[in-house]
């Protein structure tokens, strides 16, 4: 899945993701109808809207396949809101067995025991996302990724806190937003490395748009995008 | 207060918890009871005690040594008005005594049953509270106390009171402050 | 003193709320002192509350608390009945009222009827969304809060920041001029003892005039009637031993089948709510005093509100009635340790509030209906949630059900997205777009100025128009 967010504004983060899988030795491919799993319709508050589309990606990525995605946001979204908002719909059984497929993409390296050899020496420091570490349970994959690749992480402080970017509540109520991606790019730099990695492509536009409005010198990239190089 | 090991378990794990619930006691024998609560008392500046009209109060002896140290003593129930069982007139330095009926040792809490002989408002209305705790009244948790006191067949008590440390505030820059409106200080006797 | 406040007719929201609810985060947000406040309390409670689960298993016991909430809410009506018939049985009296508003007929009516002057109350979040403050001082009647840090409040004028710790974005300095204020003279101590120890004169003279004791209740236990009210000052039970009247008011769902659950809930909430092992006072208060006690009240009454809860049951919104209103789910949430709880506009503040403020308003409440929105969604709150409500879902859900001119314009906005997004080549159309008029705005790879809703987002943080963005 290259999410829309990646092809919106980031595009060398799903490719660095497709090169990443297929220097491990999978074969990767990528549907190119996909579009999106509709997270933005669902979080705002329009089921119907989303439903319409995830219905597309549902169909997208029909198949035995694994689904490996590089956001946990969007991970989490098929894995914990589409059984939901596919219950009592006629396409529940492939809402589930999507959902059952789908994975993100350290999570897929740790699991399958994937080392993509050498990437970035960093110092990094790493965001957890609220998803990653609430709805997919997960803070180990990444970091275990970024060891293999022999990337120095530094962790800050309070990574458990949510960045403040949530999707629409961006927009919604900015101020409320930009204090806490503030805080968490004053925290990242506060880790002494220069750099923010996140397996989440939204956290990281937000927090380094406000470090730069800020002037708070820190650089961001994906983990995919670490492990690639 | 006495760290040494009593020998009954339950009694130092509530030794140990009222120490956490920032209130004191003290593990002493029946004859010996009267005197050590009365002194205490006495120690802690207290002009009159409020007592519980309860067997155990009699049988420690307790009324007598009280008048021995000077302090003046009211059974309940006191006949006095809202005001004085308040403070507000009369003696400030008022030591509600209490008899519990059980007491929980993991979390350092008395129940107080609300009876003719013991008001429900004793060790709250006063600045200072004592309890004269028999050992044998301890249980380990807090569901084994309620499931007694509440058992089936047994009438509900009008107000059953758990009490575990002196009245706590944390209202003022959220950090916990003593004595907002209950006892400021909390005194178990455990008697055994 | 009751300037502020306006009874209304049913609402939950206060009444007196100024601007829109973006207005209210924007101003908290400058205020530093609130800021100051709020980090420190919310540090202090995530200390005890990993304490609690390092040393105390709050962990393993949440699952059994959630199971015991859910199964109350699934027999509620029984259990309910069965408080009444305990209650009375034990020589008080029981009213269900439909609304705060009969609620607070009820308890006005029998203030008049016993000639009471002067209601001593303990802390109750059911008393504030009924506002029977208000309309006790609409029938002359005079209301006291003795809950010190609800006192402090009710001299500032003020609404409370947080279910458990009302006051916690004042300072020492703000409440020893409000006391000076209250007490007539300058004479009143600077230090948090000194202060502590003025309040209780103040308010034991209260307790001694007052007629009605009205308290909250944390939960109602159904097989012996009892209603418990937790407290760590002895308020509660000065308000509920003083006075010749009780009345308790308690949210229909707050009640549990036996002394089993609510051994269990009880040793729950303080573990949840104040990172502690136990609270200084448990009181578990069974109809009036009897025959031949020398004191507590000579009458008990038990008001049991409804309010639009009843009606959430069997709804997608049912675990939201689980709540035990320990406020946890508050200092977990970034948004309300930024904004503190008066931002929100109603006595529910935080995740829990945001949730049910609109449910029991309506979904179409001017004053509600933005709240759901106000949330990242980060989940903070279910995972410190002790009675296991999935609030983060039902946040998503609250806000499908909002309706608003906002969420109407949105709605369009998402309809036009959807047909789009749905099919490859319109997706693809769009994003070509779009990266285009990133390229155009970009300056060095940055955009500074995105046009229509993106201008939410670059009204605080910049948009990088390449990736990796350029330094």
């Amino acid at each position: 899945m290259r999410t829309c967010l990646s092809d919106a504004v980031a595009p060398s983060v799903w490719k660095s993701s497709k090169r990443v899988l297929e220097r491990c030795g999978v074969d990767v491919k990528v549907p190119r109808a996909q579009t999106c799993c509709s997270q933005p319709a669902w979080t705002a508050g329009h089921p119907d809207q989303a439903r319409a589309v995830a219905r597309h990606t549902i169909e997208v990525f029909s198949g035995p396949e694994e689904v490996v995605v590089p956001s946990g946001s969007c991970a989490g979204m098929v894995v914990h809101a589409y059984p939901e908002m596919f219950k009592g719909q006629p396409e529940e059984e492939a809402a589930l067995d999507l959902a059952r497929r789908t994975i993100e993409l350290t999570q897929f390296l740790a699991k399958h025991g994937l080392d993509p050899g050498r990437g970035s020496r960093g110092p990094v420091t790493m965001h957890d996302s609220c998803h990653m570490l609430r709805v997919l349970d997960e803070s180990q994959s990444p970091r275990e990724a970024l060891a293999k690749a022999g990337c120095e992480v530094r962790e800050m402080q309070h990574t458990d806190r949510c960045c403040g970017f949530g999707g629409v509540f961006a927009i919604n109520f900015p101020e409320l937003s930009g204090r806490l991606g503030e805080e968490k790019a004053r925290a990242a730099i506060g880790s002494g490395a220069r750099e923010v990695v996140s397996c989440d492509l939204g956290c990281l536009m937000h927090i380094v748009g406000l470090a730069h409005r800020q002037g708070i010198p820190l650089r961001a990239r994906h983990v995919a995008e670490v492990l690639d190089r | 207060m006495s760290t040494a090991s009593s020998g009954d378990p339950l009694v130092d794990l509530l030794m140990a918890s009222l120490t956490r619930r920032k209130a004191t006691g003290q593990v002493v024998g029946g004859e010996d009871a009267g005197r050590e609560a009365a002194r205490w008392m006495a120690d802690s500046g207290v002009a009159r005690a409020v007592l519980a009209s309860d067997p155990v109060v009699d049988g420690i002896g307790l009324p007598d040594a009280l008048r021995r140290e000077g302090i003046d003593v009211i059974m309940w129930p006191t006949g006095l008005g809202k005001r004085e069982t308040m403070g507000l007139e009369g003696p400030i330095d008022v030591c509600g005594v209490t008899v519990p009926a059980l007491a929980v040792a993991e979390r350092g809490t008395v129940v107080l049953e609300a009876s003719e002989g013991h008001g429900r408002g004793l060790d709250v209305t006063s600045r200072h509270h004592v309890a004269l705790l028999p050992a044998d009244r301890i249980v380990r948790t807090l569901g084994e106390a309620l499931a007694l006191t509440f058992a089936d067949g047994r009438p509900a008590p009008s107000a059953v009171s758990l009490v575990s440390g002196p009245s706590r505030s944390s209202d003022i820059e959220k950090i916990a402050t003593l004595g907002a409106h209950g006892a400021l200080t909390e005194h178990v006797v455990v008697i055994r | 003193m009751s300037t502020r406040k306006r009874r209304g007719d049913g609402g939950v929201a206060y009444l007196d709320v100024q601007g829109t609810l973006r207005e209210r985060t924007v101003d908290a947000l400058r205020d530093r002192t609130l800021r100051g406040n709020l980090d420190a309390a919310a540090a202090s409670w995530g200390e005890g509350r990993d304490s609690m689960r390092r040393d105390y298993g709050l962990d393993d016991m949440r699952e059994r608390a959630r199971e015991i909430r859910r199964s109350n809410i699934r027999n509620l009506p029984a259990l309910l009945s069965e408080m009444q018939a305990k209650v009375r049985e034990a020589g008080g009296t029981v009213v269900r009222a439909a609304d705060g508003a009969e609620a607070c007929r009820y308890i006005t009516g029998l203030a008049q009827a016993r000639g009471v002057k002067v209601v001593a109350k303990s802390k109750s979040m059911a008393t504030e969304e009924i506002k029977l403050n208000e309309a006790l001082d609409d029938a002359g009647i005079e209301v006291v809060e003795t809950d010190l840090g609800e006192w402090i409040l009710q001299l500032a004028n003020e609404h409370p920041s947080h279910i458990i710790a009302p006051a916690v974005h004042l300072n020492r300095e703000q409440v020893a001029a409000l006391f000076r204020e209250e007490a007539g003279t300058d004479d009143v101590p600077d230090d948090r003892e000194g202060l502590v120890a003025h309040a209780r004169v103040r308010l034991r003279e209260k307790f001694a005039e007052a007629g009605i004791g009205v308290s909250g209740v944390n939960l109602g236990v159904a097989s012996t009637g009892t209603v418990c009210v937790v407290e760590n000052e002895g308020n509660a039970r000065l308000v509920t031993s003083q006075p010749r009247i009780h009345v308790a008011v308690m949210g229909m769902e707050r009640v549990v089948a036996d002394w089993d659950e609510a051994a269990h809930i009880l040793e729950v909430l303080p573990m949840a709510a104040i990172g502690q092992d136990a609270a200084n006072y448990v009181n578990l208060i069974t109809g009036p005093r009897r025959d031949g006690e020398a004191d507590g009240p000579e009458e008990f009454h038990l008001v049991i509100i409804d309010g639009g809860r009843g009606a959430l049951r069997g709804t997608e919104f049912e675990e939201a009635l689980s709540c035990i209103r320990c406020g946890a789910c508050l200092y977990s949430c970034p948004m309300w340790r930024s904004v503190g709880g008066q931002a929100y506009g109603s006595p529910y503040s935080g995740p829990i509030g945001a949730v049910i403020t609109p449910l029991l308003e309506g979904p179409s409440s001017p004053a509600s209906r933005d709240l759901p929105f106000m949330s990242s969604l980060c989940g903070a709150c279910g995972e410190a949630c002790p009675v296991g409500i999935p609030l983060q879902d039902l946040l998503v859900r609250a806000r499908a059900r909002s309706s608003s001119p906002a969420t109407r314009t949105s709605g369009m906005a998402f309809r036009a997205w959807s047909r789009l997004w749905r099919r490859p080549s319109t997706y693809r159309a769009w994003m070509a777009g779009w990266r285009l008029m990133l390229r155009a705005r970009g300056k060095s790879g940055w955009a500074t100025e995105l046009p229509g809703p993106g201008a939410g987002w670059t009204q605080v943080r910049d948009m990088p128009t390449r990736w990796p963005p350029r330094r």
